[in-house]
């Protein structure tokens, strides 16, 4: 398994056979029927061959044929063309533009078709339609761009993780983004970089692990929504599948291209707090002495730590087509700027996309080759800072008077200042990803294809908080981190189809074989006690205290310590045990602390497709995918996952009358699986417990402990899903649009749960018996108003309506811790039978009693009340404009019918914490609670989450260069995201999802000091030549 | 023919790399054999986890310590505005309204009975330990299993064989009992270590004095984990068995300490049987006002929380309204110095190390008041605060805590004696120990008195519920405490415990 680039050499090299000999030759243009121009990249192919060419730039072609043949003439957004040849040598095609472009390709797995005869609900998005302006990760681009599909960004800072639901949340673990594929190749849904290190504040989320894909490489995303079409994605299918598709040198000669753009952000929304006379003038009536707190400065906290963010970034291009192949090469430089201090994203990328066709087209090579490199800088904020709160948390409860300056630090309240001063947290994460594949037509009817895919992440998070930071016990110790990841998957991919016609029918039969293995490895390295306040200095102290440590221990490891009790370190190792090192080397650290990890998995999966197609208008589709892997023992490590579709063209009916452009009902089931969850639960093993400092700094040495137990009966969670669909146009195809209805029924979810005791862990991997059930209707409308020369104007929406609901399950699972002062062990989520999942439970809010102590109907202990956080309806709205060289349009998207939990109100905004002299926002002050309530958690702090959001404005002009040989095209353009949000949340955004998860249940819809989202305008330019 | 060729070569790629989806170990040793059989751990490494656990589950201000010590009179953490709310959990603890839901009651069951089954692994004879490995392995379970008969009168015990989908049988009060009595055999106590006072590090494992220690508790206790009321008498032979095993701890060396406080600091002394490596930051700063920030290495000060009432105060001689030095109170009651944080009972004005007077965060003196309005509704500066580990004796976050001490020994060797009627030695016992303390000699010596002593001598040292469950106070109403539910001398099983294994049974009256 391991050589299998040496067998892909020696097949590449084994089929070159024999050379097919060719009679003639013939040339022509095709043209636009409508403009007269030369359409560039239109396929041309000898039908019922695979012989075939490519137009040039200028829609000439060149093809060598014996006979009298037929060529088909396709291309995108063109209807296609079937001309006999006759004895002509030269062929002239005019192609009529398809309003609808019924012809459009759409990706499926491992392989594409026509839209027209796709049977699965399949979404593509291309390049023209993605959003604009600042962009991390390529999910940003579809954001409200597919009815179904609810993309919802953790929160506004640079390179953040994304939260993606294709049709309702089904899952009760972090695993619960839709599967991606690369250029065929299926990503890891693992974290690339390392999770933020507690060194003082709360840890914090990793960053999302699409970031190395730059936005601008992108060709098309293909959503895959129902199980007919994910179902040959099997164990990884069942939250849907994304297919990216990057840009190719296609149609393209010698096209260069360069696009830059300048962005301006800032925080699109910020508390409205009390100011320095307010905060002291009101301090009295709850029981502060204004004096004792008043020192002397009039602060505002949040313009403190927050700025104007400038982020700029650089693309360019060289691609060239030709008659056998095509290469783009591209390379980028971005950095993306936080809205808060000291974030910021930093990305340099270089691509390679080439295609070379040999033996008549019959044997082709492709490989596409993605470098990245991510710079991360981050402040210290982070999901679960208690009542001190993280950077965003302290500067909204900083008193005001309090001079904003880094050094001036008191005990109990910390300065929002010093943290940024004192804290650093950078991170470094380096990606390849390498697709090579080969393909070769064995017969006119039998296709071979080999792909081998190499996707390889080094990250390295450095992490300090400098002796000078008054917080716990870093004052006058200091502490640091540094935490490496290496993530490694190498796919290898054989595939055999076959595509034959019968009769009135085409069939097309597909067999295929793949192999990936992950790898993940990886350490984390912690110290105490810094001889330095520089914190650049520290992270090398630490790099070098930590080699110094490394090189006297021989042979493998899991931990090493400092023991302060015999001033020694020890080496734990798996086998051997643990050993004490002999003398203390010479090194910068006082103590430190190494654990290192590596695990390996596989997946190992056979699967089929068949495709039959009658008169063109009776499409059938089976799929059949058998997974196996190392995440599951005993009987369960193959899983088979079947889907079948029919589709039917009833506009192609002689019955139904030429008004109908396109009318296709679907109609599709398959059942898809979900295998995210942590490497091994089946195996009883060991390894040596967490190894940390303790509040005195010191580290107690751990023993060997119990990390997973016999679980052989663990396996897939499993979706079943009836998918039924119809898609229409009319009026020539202006309007079009596709309605669908599905019903997703998830079993044997694969959820955490309680051990019954006495057993090695708390928690147990477990497959709950219960359903869970999203049921929705998606519709998505298209309508091109006006469609003239020089003015043209386009109206589109989508709207999507998801029910979810979990059923069979007696059992409660809590979720949604909520932080902050006074609310340790609390929670707003319990998963049930009967409710959503994620459903709030909380007590009954009804106001303050004379004595300003809160009341709750019904008593004061925790309940559902109907309220879920899990959207109703997702919408998204677009509209375009082009008046002669000017273009305008507008997206907007919403979401309606969920409830936000808004524990930054809960922990900070309360009477109590006024009190207490910490400050809060104005209407504290209106309300009648008294100081000395305890704000439990309650429907007080549940708010409607309904938004609608002007997400993205854009303005280009297209300068005419009609005649100009050495600039081809040439846009300005100006892009303003985020201008708006309609929403009566009180928080600073609507759209958010901290990580509270509880004992490893995610959570969702909570909001605790989340990054603020900014608003962004850019200015930018594309320019090729 | 090639076309073939070319095939054959990609099947034949096919079928040679299907792999066999073993799965490869590279950061966890599997101790499974290969038919999925258990087949033993590494019994050193896995004792060593097994203290560090035991000193983490009953070493934290929360969970087991706070069923144990907050449920009693001694100690309440009483809400203060919004700090210390926390759902609820604590001030349900004070009252006896907790439900089969609490928190804390969860986290003590999950980690007491997650212990025993660690400890069941090294003890299994698959692991192969050796006979001290396993005499400490029976100990640390005996200690653990005692808990949980103790909170909850049920224990669950599951095989090292059995896999995750067997539910765990339930052992009877007396099977429970048994195990501890044979956990705690002569041969297990042979097999430990002889250690006397003094060394600090050897006493953070078990020796032949930490288990003459566990069995005087068990045996002081038995009859409650048999089941009988609380406030019932024992039996005469488990109070000469305290008497003897009292005696043994002696035989080994210990004796009382001079200096009351300074048994809390780290340094060796003569009353430390029995250590628990975890740090006393939880019995400092739990109580401490977040002005007390002067220590180093605790720049923030402290939580703010736990504090006592009046009533337990005044089981002390001295002053009722003052701690301050000279008011009249024995040692253990401590002081307030005029700088510096004080010791034991910290009632009104406190200073800080330069003789300042602090405040609190709204600017008041920072004056603690005996008087609570309640459980809820209170203001930085209600409640006495309690102080035995000291930031003055081993810095902001001291390195262990005592679980088992020599004065707490000689206190169940007098009140086996008051048991079984010797009044006379037990008061004799108690009066010396009195003596050392700086408290006046003792006239008579009745049950509430007794009581009161051990209340004296070990408040928030961990055992005030099993003390007031076995004089019969434990369902009684005490300050801020009106529920007298008797059932309420057992723990609920909680409920996630009930849902998972269908074996056990809820305690009644949940």
């Amino acid at each position: 398994m391991r050589h299998f680039l040496l067998i892909m050499t020696s097949v590449f090299w084994l089929s070159f056979g024999s050379l097919y000999a060719q009679d003639r030759t013939i040339t022509g243009t095709v043209t636009d029927s409508k403009t007269g121009e030369g359409l560039p990249g239109v396929n041309v192919l000898v039908v019922g061959t695979s012989n075939g060419a490519t137009t040039d730039f200028d829609g000439k072609f060149k093809l060598s044929i014996s006979g009298d043949v037929d060529l088909k003439f396709s291309y995108i957004g063109y209807k296609s063309q079937t001309i006999d040849v006759g004895s002509r040598s030269v062929v002239d095609v005019k192609l009529q533009e398809d309003v609808e472009q019924l012809s459009e390709v759409v990706v499926v797995g491992y392989g594409q078709v026509e839209a027209k005869d796709a049977t699965g609900a399949v979404e593509r998005v291309t390049a023209k339609e993605f959003n604009g302006g600042v962009i991390a990760s390529p999910e940003q681009l579809i954001q409200g761009k597919s009815a179904g599909v609810q993309i919802t960004s953790a929160s506004g800072e640079p390179g953040a993780g994304v939260n993606i639901r294709i049709r309702g949340t089904s899952s009760v673990r972090n695993g619960n983004n839709p599967l991606f594929v690369v250029d065929g190749i299926p990503l890891t849904g693992d974290d690339v970089t390392a999770g933020g290190l507690d060194v003082g504040s709360g840890t914090s989320s990793p960053r999302n692990p699409l970031n190395f894909l730059n936005p601008n490489d992108i060709e098309s995303m293909d959503i895959l929504k129902d199980a007919s079409a994910t179902a040959i994605y099997g164990a990884r299918g069942a939250n849907g599948v994304v297919l990216i598709t990057t840009k190719s040198g296609k149609g393209l000669q010698n096209n260069i291209s360069y696009n830059t753009s300048v962005s301006v952000a800032s925080a699109a929304n910020r508390f409205d707090l009390l100011d320095r006379e307010e905060y002291l003038g009101n301090l009295s009536e709850y029981g502060a002495d204004p004096n004792e707190l008043d020192f002397g400065a009039d602060t505002d906290w949040q313009d403190e730590i927050t700025r104007t963010a400038i982020s700029h970034k650089h693309d360019i291009s060289y691609a060239n087509g030709y008659e056998t192949g095509s290469y783009r090469v591209s390379a980028g430089y971005e950095n993306q700027q936080g809205v808060i201090e000291n974030s910021a994203m930093e990305r340099l990328n270089a691509r390679l996309n080439f295609n070379q066709s040999f033996l008549n087209d019959k044997l082709n090579f492709s490989t596409q080759i993605t470098l990245s490199r991510i710079n991360d800088v981050a402040p210290p904020i982070t999901n679960n800072a208690g009542f001190e709160g993280d950077l965003l948390g302290a500067a909204y409860i900083a008193n005001p008077t309090f001079p904003a300056d880094a050094s001036s630090q008191v005990g109990g309240l910390r300065n929002p200042l010093s943290m940024l001063e004192y804290n650093l947290d950078e991170a470094q994460t380096d990606r390849a990803l390498i697709n090579l594949s080969l393909d070769y037509d064995i017969t006119e009817e039998l296709n071979f294809r080999i792909n081998g895919g190499f996707d390889n992440a080094n990250s390295v998070r450095n992490q300090a908080a400098s002796p000078e930071l008054l917080a716990g016990n870093i004052l006058d110790n200091g502490r640091g981190g540094i935490a490496t990841i290496e993530s490694s998957s190498n796919l290898f991919e054989a595939l055999l189809t076959f595509d034959k016609k019968i009769g009135e029918g085409n069939l097309n039969i597909l067999g295929g074989y793949s192999y990936q293995e992950f790898n993940r490895s990886g350490n984390t390295l912690q110290g105490f006690g810094f001889n330095t306040n520089d914190m650049n200095q520290m992270i090398s102290d630490l790099e070098s205290a930590g080699g110094a440590v490394r090189g006297a221990i021989s042979g493998d490891y899991q931990q090493f310590g400092y023991d302060p009790g015999n001033d020694q370190f020890f080496v734990n190792r798996l086998e051997e045990g643990s050993e004490d090192l002999g003398a203390r080397p010479t090194m910068p650290v006082e103590k430190l602390i190494e654990n290192r990890f590596a695990t390996v998995d596989e997946l190992q999966s056979f699967f089929g497709r068949v495709n039959y197609n009658v008169l063109d208008k009776y499409l059938f589709t089976a799929t059949i995918r058998a997974d196996g892997s190392t995440r599951f023992g005993g009987e369960n490590k193959y899983g088979v996952f079947p889907s079948a579709a029919f589709a039917w063209r009833v506009s192609d009916e002689s019955f139904i009358p030429d008004s109908f452009h396109n009318l296709k009902f679907r109609l599709g089931y398959g059942v898809t699986g979900n295998q995210e969850i942590p490497h091994n639960l089946h195996q009883r093993r060991q390894n040596y417990g967490d190894i940390g400092f303790n509040d005195g700094g010191d580290i107690i040495r751990p023993g060997l402990t119990t990390v997973a137990f016999d679980n052989p009966d663990l396996r897939w969670e499993e979706t079943a899903m009836t998918n039924v669909g119809i898609d229409f146009g009319f009026l020539n195809g202006r309007l079009s649009g596709t309605f669908d209805l599905y019903r997703k029924n998830t079993t044997d979810l694969l959820i955490q749960v309680t051990s019954a005791q006495p057993a090695p862990q708390p928690f147990t991997w477990f497959n709950l018996p219960a359903d869970v059930v999203n049921q929705g209707i998606e519709l998505s409308m298209d309508y091109v108003i006006i469609d003239n020369a020089d003015f043209s104007w386009n109206f589109g929406f989508n709207v999507a309506y998801n029910k979810n609901q979990v059923n069979d399950y007696d059992g409660s699972i809590d979720t949604g811790e909520i932080s902050g002062q006074g609310l340790t062990g609390a929670f707003a989520q319990r998963i049930t039978g009967g409710q959503p999942l994620f459903a709030y439970y909380l007590r009954d809010f009804a106001g303050y009693n004379e004595n300003g102590i809160a009341e709750y109907n019904d008593g004061d202990f925790q309940q559902f009340l109907g309220f879920s956080p899990i959207p109703l309806y997702n919408t998204g709205i677009n509209t375009t404009f082009n008046y002669k060289n000017w273009d305008l349009s507008v997206y907007m998207n919403g979401q309606f019918g969920h409830y936000i939990y808004n524990n930054t109100a809960n922990a900070f905004f309360t009477a109590g914490a006024y009190g207490n002299g910490r400050n809060v926002t104005a209407d504290v002050l209106e309300s009648d609670e008294a100081p000395i309530n305890a704000p439990d958690v309650s429907t007080r702090f549940l708010e409607k989450g309904d938004f609608l959001r002007l997400q993205n404005l854009s303005l280009g002009y297209n300068f005419d260069l009609s005649g100009n040989t050495f600039v081809k095209n040439l846009r300005m353009y100006a892009n303003a995201q985020n201008l708006f949000v309609l929403t009566s949340y009180s928080g600073l955004d609507p759209e958010v999802n901290v990580n509270k998860s509880l004992n490893g249940v995610p959570s969702l819809g909570i909001d605790y000091t989340s990054f603020p989202r900014p608003r962004t305008l850019t200015v930018g330019l594309n320019v090729t030549f | 023919m090639d076309k073939f060729k070319i095939l054959l070569v990609g099947l034949s790629v096919l079928a040679w790399s299907c792999t066999d989806l073993e799965v490869e170990e590279l950061d966890s040793v599997v101790v499974d054999d290969v038919s999925g059989e258990f087949s033993g751990v590494n019994p050193g490494e896995n004792l060593t986890s097994a203290y560090v656990s035991t000193a983490n589950s009953v070493g934290s201000q929360d969970n087991t310590y706070a069923l144990m010590e907050v449920s009693s009179d001694a100690q309440l953490v009483p809400t203060r505005g919004t700090d210390w709310g926390d759902n609820g959990v604590w001030r349900t603890l004070h009252q006896h309204t907790w439900d089969a839901t609490h928190q804390f009651n969860l986290n003590a069951w999950n980690n007491q009975n997650s212990n025993v089954f660690a400890l069941n692994q090294i003890i299994a004879p698959e692991s192969e330990a050796d006979p001290q490995q396993l005499a400490e392995a029976k100990f640390l379970r005996a200690l653990n299993v005692f808990i949980i008969m103790d909170l909850w009168g049920q224990v669950p015990f599951r095989d090292p064989n059995d896999g995750v989908d067997t539910d765990p049988r339930v052992l009877s009060r007396q099977e429970a009992v048994t195990l501890i009595e044979e956990d705690l055999s002569n041969t297990t106590i042979e097999n430990l270590p002889n250690i006397g006072p003094g060394d600090d590090s050897e006493i953070l494992r078990a020796s032949q004095a930490s288990a003459h220690f566990l069995r005087a508790k068990f045996y002081l206790n038995k009859h409650i984990l048999l089941g009988n009321p609380s406030g019932s008498a024992p039996d005469n032979a488990d109070m000469d068995r305290v008497i003897e095993a009292v005696d043994a701890v002696t035989a080994a060396g210990f004796s009382l300490e001079e200096d009351y406080f300074e048994i809390f600091d780290p340094a060796p002394d003569n009353e430390s049987i029995f250590t628990l490596e975890r740090d006393a930051g939880g019995r400092i700063w739990n109580t401490l006002h977040y002005n007390h920030n002067e220590i180093d290495g605790n720049a923030g000060g402290g939580w703010n929380g736990f504090c006592t009432t009046a009533e337990f105060y005044s089981i002390f001689e001295g002053d009722a309204n003052s701690n301050t030095p000279g008011s009249n109170q024995e040692t253990r009651r401590g002081f307030v110095p005029e700088e510096g944080y004080g010791y034991g009972f910290l009632v009104g004005q406190q200073y800080g190390y330069d003789g300042q007077e602090l405040s609190t965060r709204n600017g008041e003196p920072l004056a603690f008041k005996s008087e609570l309005p309640g459980l809820a509704g209170n203001s930085e500066a209600t409640g006495i605060r309690v102080l035995k580990y000291h930031p003055d004796n081993g810095g902001a976050f001291p390195g262990r805590q005592i679980l088992f001490r020599y004065a707490d020994a000689v206190l169940m060797k007098a009140e086996a004696n008051l048991w079984k009627g010797n009044t006379g030695e037990a008061l004799q016992l108690v009066n010396d120990l009195r003596d050392i303390r700086g408290a006046s000699p003792l006239a008579s010596l009745d049950a509430q008195e007794m009581l009161d002593e051990r209340g004296r001598e070990m408040y928030i040292e961990f055992w005030r519920r099993q003390d007031q469950i076995r004089f019969g106070t434990f369902t009684q109403p005490w300050s801020y405490k009106d529920n007298t539910e008797e059932f309420r001398v057992l723990f609920p099983i909680p409920s996630l415990a009930i849902s998972t294994n269908p074996n056990l049974e809820q305690n009644p009256g949940y």
